[in-house]
């Protein structure tokens, strides 16, 4: 099965937050009231019953001013931080399609994949003390349907289709941005994880983080570290502990107190 | 027989080994996907999940005692120093050169240390782990590295700890259990805390 | 709308969201359809993406259409004609327009009478004394046949073209920028983008909303920039146009069926001095202005015959005037609209008022006066499908005593206030009218829960029950209810395809349905509700209820999705998308061509079979092509830049003339009007995308995307103020006051204007007193000022002061 991806152009995002309200009404969430945040931004960040976040970023650059809006929800990495950071069997997944989906039945709350994503996605409810995130709306992938908020969108901002695809498509894009004066229309795929398969148009790709998004995004190296070597590390100290000792019983034996002559 | 152990000593003893059994065996199932059978023994993900930072902060609190009892006793001699030294000769039950212990050998005492500042890694960066949806994304990050190493140190030492008491040197577990050891195997083994105890036993005889 | 009948002889957006999709220039300018109408921004980023179009935003705050525009120019609110005055100007001096077209489609070459002229803030013919004008100057000079005559070459210094060149001459970028407060570098950046649609094979479309409607000039603001659209040969061709976005989902269907000043179709209210049919249609029924005028209003009799037999059926008869004399006429000059309605409710002249699917205590300007209206009432019908703050306006001591201290208590209000549960729009059946003119026909999705019932229940039964009290007791004025055909299947409620059925009109002889206006009589043989909307019905079906996606001129018209008036056409003037031979003015875009001695592709606006040069290419006016100089308008041919009435500075262009003479502002105790030593900073009010109007503060999906009220202020007049994002601030006028929290930002910037800064604070409507999530009406810092050709209010540009509370 080809891998499937979002394509989000932000040049053509207007905020207008018909993906937020697709993502809810689609995955039952429950609406709750805000608190005022000081932006137009629906909720200071995503929370684990609010998936699908719009992001609105004043962003001034040699007088220039520009609202950055810009959707923002899982990456569906390639290389996932929380599938690596994630100790629970089955219950993060990569589905056939290259989705990377949580399955409640075998997560265990721990919230290492949090600490390993390094987009700063999951979340934890506090009531089931479980980690949600955005599905890609595997449910309507599975029967052949774009995701809620690919439907919903007005402004095509937002297409769905093959990774292969959209990312050529992406590129293509770009390269009409920059015909069109945007000299820094770039396409986010970052390298650092692989590449992700949520993929964005920028307008000026050499400054994500002027939309929020990491420059260099990358799974944290404390993770990568406790994942791998340092797994090593205990597994060479645990089986060597007890081996050590076992070998050491053989050849020496017990401290016998006859062994220690009177003085 | 000599007393070695009191009930108060002996109790917080095991409660600390129980509490660290738990937390290890929880957290070894947290820690590898091959090791996630461990969970399914102890009650499933999600208990062991909810049960392992109840354990830790027990364990943590019930150390923090025996850390209170023993402390001073767990200061390093001139003798502990050569001890340490000839720690080798000591593994290989050569023991001529190397000096008399009191209560407690030196090796006992490192592990006193060792495990008292693991425990205290293993307590900080675990309320950073508990709370990923409060604690800073940086101190999360360095609290995966540190609670898995501590973890790692403080396994280790209890896997010497145990083979100690309970096989390499006979006699040992009865000290902890009962509370009590035969003359012979404190004369054996920590003779200067035997020559101390027999002094006030004969003082009080008089 | 009242500005685009004048201009082009129809009040409705010229084209259709579809067709902005074929746009190369879009100029946003008194409107956020991104924020507003996103569904309907889709063919802009379509245009943008296919097309390349440029999109230019000028709007005092930069919004969410802003973000994406290509170009954004800050303008203080209410100085739009200056704006556009200056790309009239620019255009003209720098030779960008559409020449060709000017000179065969528009009036810029009839000639005005002597003696027209503009002088120091009047034009000719201002009387000081009754504060109105006498318009004889500004009409055009005859010849023997009653026709107007032309110079087809421009050059005449009375020909409108001349005129028109002179009167803008004053709006230079400089004057612009000083009166606007954006730079004039920025002016002349968006001129240049917005004037490359002169060239014959670009097109540009202008869109905007309330921010142009809701200002003290709004009709002659709209009719500016319906100017600029003539001059860049804009209107009739294919991504093109003038397009007012509608503020409601049936706002256009709401107008099309009448107004306190219109019947359906607009056809002008019966007055006073119009005793009989006759009398009526003579003054109603304009006449050629020239020879080639096909003058479609010349049909009025037949329209207004066939509205008579739909109200009375065959209690219409030609002996008495089809029942003409049954219609209420409203007196000779008096005026019904909103401002004038609740001033004589709270003058006790009003005893009961019906409100349906209005909230009047929110949507009114100066809620305190709104309230105290209310509260003169003997009674007072709400159906809703939420409690409103008009329903609950008695209770508004209570609920809201900080903003309305002298309101009275519960107790001391007598008006009985029923409210009815209704419907919503998803209960029931019937159309919605796009801003597209589209009559999109939709089923019932579920019913109304509980006791509510649909809207028509409620009048049928309010109906029936009012009928059966006169028969009973008898009372004044019976014959026009008696007399009024009701000859639905269920009385009590009437199907909507029924009543449908009779909007599209049938003819009474043969009893089929009729296919069109064109078939409409004045013999009393047709029955028609709706002229415009005739064709929604026929004998083939219900063509509303069409939804076929065929697309065959590739123009993206869809004329087989559901029904769009009139005539099933979806360019308005389609005609002047080709020059007066019939050659298109760009192959590649053309809706109309003339084939086989037929025109083809779109409906034409236009005699079908007629040729190129036989007629005008404006058939609704009289002289037969669009109009720059309109007579229509009360305050002036010619838009000309007024301040709101309430101003922070000095008219730079007539200080002795500051505000528009003509507009209407009333003077009720609680009307006061502040000035800007109390009230420094310009204030605006709008919507935001995640709220519809005052209803959705009432649904959980909305109440979640925005929660909160808030002040939106500028981050330099913050910091004067040390204000910090999220501090509780007041806002206040001479009226009253809201207070929220700071939403401090860059996107509203301080602007230079007359050698001062003026800063403006908006703040978004959609909260009140009552709902899900509760705040502020904005409406109590709004004034009793009116547009005096549309009766909408100044919501926007009025003078406030911030506090930090």
């Amino acid at each position: 099965m080809q891998t499937v991806a979002k394509l989000i152009d932000t040049s053509l995002c207007i905020g207008c937050k018909a993906c937020e309200v697709a993502c809810q009404e689609w995955n039952d969430q429950e609406f709750t009231l805000g608190t005022f945040g000081g932006t137009y931004q629906t909720k200071p960040e995503l929370e684990h019953n609010f998936w699908n976040l719009i992001k609105f970023n004043e962003y001034e650059t040699d007088g220039q001013l520009s609202w950055l809006m810009m959707k923002y929800q899982c990456m569906h990495c390639q290389d996932a931080g929380c599938m690596k950071a994630c100790p629970a069997p089955g219950a993060i997944v990569r589905l056939d399609n290259g989705t990377v989906d949580f399955n409640h039945d075998n997560c265990i709350g721990c919230g290492y994949c949090i600490t390993g994503c390094p987009f700063d996605v999951p979340r934890l409810s506090p009531t089931t003390k479980k980690v949600y995130k955005c599905t890609l709306c595997s449910d309507r992938t599975a029967v052949g349907l774009e995701p809620a908020c690919i439907k919903t969108c007005p402004t095509n901002c937002l297409t769905f289709g093959t990774r292969t695809d959209l990312l050529r498509k992406a590129e293509d894009r770009a390269v009409e941005l920059q015909a069109d004066g945007s000299t820094h229309a770039g396409v986010y795929n970052p390298q650092g994880v692989g590449g992700t398969n949520v993929i964005y148009v920028l307008k000026d790709a050499s400054n994500p983080e002027s939309y929020g998004l990491p420059k260099d995004p990358t799974i944290p190296w404390t993770v990568s570290l406790w994942k791998g070597p340092v797994k090593l590390l205990g597994s060479v100290i645990f089986l060597g502990g007890i081996l050590g000792t076992f070998f050491h019983y053989i050849r020496f034996g017990p401290k016998l107190e006859e062994e220690h002559p009177d003085d | 027989m000599i007393d070695r152990f009191n009930i108060k000593e002996r109790f917080i003893h095991w409660m600390v080994a129980i509490c660290f059994i738990y937390a290890a065996l929880s957290g070894l199932a947290m820690w590898s996907r091959h090791l996630f059978w461990i969970a399914t023994v102890l009650g499933g993900g999600e208990t062991v999940r909810a049960l392992h930072p109840w354990g830790g902060i027990i364990f943590a609190l019930a150390l923090g005692f025996m850390f209170r009892n023993w402390a001073s006793q767990m200061k390093l001699d001139s003798d502990d120093k050569v001890w340490l030294k000839m720690s080798h000769r000591y593994a290989m039950n050569d023991e001529a050169g190397v000096p008399p212990s009191g209560k407690y050998n030196a090796g006992q005492k490192m592990l006193f240390w060792m495990q008292s500042a693991f425990t205290l890694l293993l307590f900080l960066s675990g309320m950073i782990l508990w709370f990923p949806e409060i604690m800073p994304r940086t101190l999360r990050l360095g609290a995966v590295l540190v609670h898995p190493l501590a973890a790692i140190g403080s396994i280790g030492g209890i896997i010497l700890h145990i083979y100690m008491s309970a096989f390499a040197v006979p006699g040992s577990l009865r000290a902890m259990t009962r509370g009590f050891v035969t003359p012979g195997w404190a004369k054996a083994h920590h003779r200067k805390w035997f020559q101390q105890t027999t002094k006030i036993e004969d003082e009080r005889a008089r | 709308m009242a500005s685009l009948a004048a201009t082009f002889g129809r009040g409705a957006m010229t084209n259709g969201w579809t067709d902005v999709a074929n746009a190369d220039v879009v100029l946003v300018m008194g409107g956020n359809p991104a924020e507003n109408h996103p569904v309907g921004f889709r063919f802009v980023m379509e245009a943008k993406r296919k097309r390349k179009a440029k999109i230019v935003c000028v709007d005092p705050r930069f919004t969410r259409t802003a973000a994406v525009s290509d170009c954004y120019v800050p303008i203080r609110s209410g100085t739009d004609i200056a704006f556009l005055g200056g790309i009239i100007h620019y255009s003209l001096r720098k030779g960008l327009y559409q020449a060709n077209y000017v000179r065969q489609h528009t009036n810029a070459s009839f000639l005005i009478n002597e003696g027209f002229g503009f002088d120091n803030g009047h034009f000719s013919g201002w009387d000081e004394a009754k504060n109105s004008y006498d318009k004889s100057t500004w009409q055009y000079e005859l010849d023997a046949n009653g026709h107007a005559k032309l110079d087809p070459t421009l050059e005449h210094p009375r020909s409108v073209f001349q005129l028109m060149k002179k009167h803008y001459s004053r709006y230079t970028p400089e004057k612009v920028a000083e009166i606007c407060g954006c730079t004039a570098e920025e002016f002349t950046k968006a001129a240049a983008i917005i004037c490359t649609a002169a060239a014959e094979d670009k097109s540009g479309t202008v869109l905007y909303a309330l921010g142009w409607t809701q200002h003290s000039f709004a009709v002659q603001l709209i009719h500016a920039a319906a100017m600029v659209q003539l001059l860049m040969g804009n209107i009739g061709m294919p991504g093109g146009g003038v397009n007012a976005q509608r503020g409601h989902a049936n706002i256009q269907g709401a107008t099309d069926m009448g107004t306190w000043n219109t019947l359906p179709g607009y056809l002008k209210i019966p007055r006073a001095n119009m005793a009989s049919l006759d009398d009526y249609l003579k003054a109603n029924t304009p006449k050629a202005l020239r020879p080639n005028s096909l003058n479609y209003w010349g049909n009025t009799p037949k329209f207004m015959t066939s509205l008579l037999k739909g109200y009375y059926g065959d209690n219409a008869t030609k002996e008495n005037g089809f029942g003409y004399q049954w219609i209420p006429k409203a007196g000779e000059t008096e005026n019904y609209g909103w401002g004038y309605m609740f001033e004589r409710m709270l003058d006790g002249k009003i005893d009961g008022l019906i409100s349906f699917g209005m909230n009047p205590v929110a949507n009114g300007p100066n809620t305190t006066k709104m309230l105290a209206a209310l509260s003169k009432l003997k009674w007072m019908i709400v159906a809703e499908n939420f409690e409103t703050e008009t329903s609950a306006f008695w209770n508004a001591k209570k609920l809201a005593e900080k903003y309305y201290p002298a309101t009275g208590e519960p107790s001391t209000i007598a008006t009985e206030v029923f409210l009815l549960p209704a419907s919503c729009f998803a209960e029931k059946d019937g159309t919605f009218v796009n801003s597209s003119r589209w009559l999109q026909w939709k089923d019932a999705a579920l019913d109304p829960p509980g006791d509510a019932k649909r809207d028509q229940e409620i009048i049928g039964q309010l109906y029936t029950r009012v009928r059966k009290l006169y028969e009973k007791e008898g009372g004044k004025a019976a014959e026009p209810l008696m007399n009024m055909q009701w000859n639905y299947a269920t009385p009590l409620s009437p199907s909507l395809i029924e009543v449908a059925r009779e909007v599209n009109g049938r003819d009474l002889t043969t009893g089929k349905q009729l296919n069109g206006f064109g078939e409409l009589k004045d013999d009393g043989t047709t029955l028609c509700g709706n002229w415009i909307y005739s064709g929604s019905w026929t004998e083939a079906g219900n063509n509303m209820a069409r939804r076929g996606q065929d697309d065959p001129t590739g123009l993206g018209l869809y004329p087989n999705y559901s029904w769009s008036w009139p005539a099933n056409r979806r360019i308005l003037y389609n005609r002047a998308s080709s020059d007066v031979d019939g050659k298109p003015w760009d192959e590649t875009r053309a809706p109309l061509r003339y084939r086989n001695a037929r025109w083809v592709g779109d409906t034409p606006d236009y005699k079908a079979d007629a040729k190129p040069d036989a007629y005008g290419s404006f058939i609704m006016l009289p002289e037969g092509v669009a109009k720059f100089f309109a007579a229509d308008l009360v305050e002036g041919p010619f838009p000309e830049h007024y301040e709101p009435v309430e101003s922070p500075v000095e008219n730079a262009l007539h200080s002795s003339v500051n505000a528009n003479p003509m507009a209407k502002i009333f003077h009720a105790p609680m009307d006061k009007l502040g000035t800007s030593k109390d009230f420094p900073y310009v204030g605006i009010t709008y919507r935001l995308t995640e709220h519809f109007h005052y209803w959705t503060k009432n649904t959980k999906g909305s109440s979640e995307l925005q929660t909160n009220f808030f002040v939106e202020i500028p981050d330099g007049l913050a910091k004067e103020k040390s204000i910090k994002n999220g501090d509780p601030v007041r806002l206040s006028t001479a009226r009253g006051h809201v207070d929220g929290p700071a939403l401090v930002t860059k996107r509203f910037r301080g602007l230079q204007v007359g050698g001062k800064t003026v800063y403006q604070v908006g703040v978004p409507i959609h909260w009140g007193f009552v709902g899900r999530v509760k705040g502020p009406l904005i409406n109590n810092l709004t004034a009793s000022v009116y547009d005096p050709n549309s009766g909408t209010p100044e919501y926007k540009g009025f003078l406030v002061n911030l506090e930090k509370i």
